[in-house]
């Protein structure tokens, strides 16, 4: 028999390691942190072993990082089940209470009961969820054709006029940086669409004038996008990377443990 | 005066909504035609893809859902068209939970009616949706059998003869992700430096701006930023294509170079009201001043 190391460790690691850590809960009460600590440990700590150390057990095609990926896949798969079992949970409850705005509910029972049935019946059926193989679509499509893609466009739609509106009330030069900020919008707003050539549109002699500011405006507002927009965003992105890489650690190191439901640092 | 810039301060945003309702219906129903002049971001893009070969792999994933449908579809509509024409094998596949996968499966079934010469399986293919973006895309890096084991019908990958030589990301000669969200920073901070796949993102209007930090770092190819960037793109492609701009410009479908007139009315509309509400902020404060100084 082929012995794979990186296979053992994962079963180990992740299947006995935690068994072990549940009963051991079960007798000493104040263990019952521990499992979860050292499974959150292994897992941060294998990806990142692998990328420094390049050995088939870790790295490999059958190593520990891919099955790690795979797995990730999994609990992903997982978590979306929890959700829906959350919904159904509170959904339920605010129903059978009579809750305030329990016929909202109601409608989001209806509407995940049929879909989610439509969908696993497509599931189990072979049928899939998109089209049938004459090219005509399944009950599901039809659902997410006539009910879901037109109520979420809709519902998008509506900030066109809340933004306008918005715009209109909030945008204002009430000191220096908001009048910076004000300019700068105004010009990228004016500068993203041929907005020269639409107000030149009734004055054909001022359309080639409009034309060449518009690539002017274009331009600038290109540079303001690139360069200060784009610093910006560098500085952002950095800032939260290293925000993100310093909160690993501390949950790979088991110093942060809110995600145990015990408290932040306990 | 006061009465005046009073009552234009406390305007009725019903009128607003009126005038941005007829600033968005009429530019469609009737569209005015204005021109669209190319940026470097977008044309980087479009060269990239003109260049690769027939039979290279482009992945395009569907990121986003029916709420920026309109920004983002004429993008993903528009480089599939031109990976078609250049015979370019495309992957489709959607990590985006809320509607993805529909908006893909209805964006293939237009564009495939448009080349009935092109046959599924041979010269595109539909993985469909897995949930866990960042960990599909990592996965994919090395297996992309691990991630989709079957496309959308349910076919093995190993079936699908289009598939066949395909192993892992690192064989992709781009990735495409139109997105809205967190998914497109995920394709250059999980897929491309971890993989070395290039990528071309095609976010909204409001995600570009991020964006602009992985362009300058070298990190994407090239950008479609919102719906001006799929109206660059559907200039670019009718300027090489004739073929191509003879379908745009016949069309009675929404593209996204019609949608610029819309926007560009929306946006004087907007501008127009900021100016507007600025000069009567600014009046009344003059005047508030003034009583002080009495």
């Amino acid at each position: 028999m082929n012995f794979e190391f990186g296979r053992v460790a994962l079963v180990v690691l992740f299947a006995l390691l935690p068994i072990v850590g549940i009963a051991l809960g079960f007798f000493v009460p104040a263990l019952r942190a521990r499992g979860p600590l050292f499974v959150a440990f292994f897992a941060g700590i294998i990806p990142i072993l692998s990328l420094y150390i390049p050995r088939q057990f870790l790295s490999g095609e059958t190593g520990m990082r891919p099955r790690l990926d795979q797995w990730l896949i999994i609990v992903y798969g997982f978590a979306l089940l929890l959700g829906i079992v959350n919904v159904i949970q509170n959904g339920t409850r605010k129903i059978a209470r009579r809750e305030k705005g329990w016929p909202y509910s109601a409608v989001l029972m209806t509407g995940l009961f049929i879909t989610g049935g439509l969908g696993i019946w497509g599931a189990v059926s072979g049928q899939g969820i998109t089209t049938l193989p004459d090219g005509s679509g399944t009950p599901f499509k039809w659902i997410a054709d006539h009910f879901f893609l037109p109520l979420q466009a809709t519902i998008f739609a509506l900030l066109a006029f809340f933004m306008a509106s918005a715009a209109f009330r909030a945008f204002r030069a009430r000191n220096t940086e908001a009048t910076i900020l004000l300019a700068a919008g105004i010009l990228v707003m004016a500068g993203r669409v041929p907005l020269l050539e639409f107000l030149a549109a009734p004055f054909p002699p001022l359309q080639p004038a409009a034309a060449g500011a518009s690539q002017g405006l274009g331009k600038l507002t290109e540079w303001i996008m690139q360069t200060p927009n784009g610093a910006a965003q560098s500085g952002i992105i950095i800032g939260a990377a290293l925000g993100a890489a310093s909160m690993a650690i501390r949950v790979i190191l088991g110093i942060e443990r809110g995600y145990l439901g015990l408290g932040g640092g306990e | 005066m006061a009465g005046f810039v009073d009552k234009l301060l406390n305007l009725d945003r019903r009128w607003l909504f009126l005038l941005v309702f007829i600033g968005v219906a009429v530019p469609i129903i009737l569209p005015i035609g204005l021109p669209v002049t190319t940026t470097g971001s977008t044309r980087s893009a479009f060269e990239y893809i003109e260049a690769l070969k027939p039979g290279d792999y482009v992945i395009i994933s569907f990121d986003y859902g029916p709420s920026s449908a309109p920004e983002n579809d004429p993008m993903a509509e528009g480089i599939m068209r031109q990976c078609f024409l250049k015979r370019i094998r495309v992957v489709i596949l959607a990590l985006y939970q809320l509607g993805g996968l529909q908006l893909a499966s209805n964006s293939i079934a237009k564009v495939s009616a448009e080349f009935p010469n092109l046959k599924y399986g041979e010269d595109y293919v539909n993985l469909g949706y897995k949930d866990g973006a960042a960990a599909v895309m990592k996965r994919m890096g090395d297996d992309i059998v691990g991630a989709f084991p079957a496309d959308v019908r349910g076919t093995p990958l190993a079936q699908i003869p289009m598939m066949k030589g395909l192993r892992s990301l690192r064989q992709v000669s781009v990735v495409v992700t139109v997105a809205t969200g967190l998914i497109g920073e995920y394709w250059i901070t999980q897929a491309h430096q971890q993989s070395g796949v290039p990528v071309i993102v095609g976010p909204t209007a409001v995600g570009a701006p991020k964006y602009y930090a992985y362009l300058n770092a070298g990190q994407l190819v090239g950008m479609l930023g919102g719906m001006k960037g799929a109206a660059e793109y559907e200039k670019l492609l009718a300027a090489r294509y004739p073929e191509l701009g003879r379908f745009y410009r016949s069309t009675r479908a929404f593209t996204a170079t019609k949608g610029m007139d819309a926007q560009t009315v929306i946006h004087f509309i907007i501008i127009l009201f900021i100016l507007i509400g600025n000069v009567a902020f600014m009046s009344r404060r003059a005047a508030q001043k003034k009583a002080a100084a009495r």
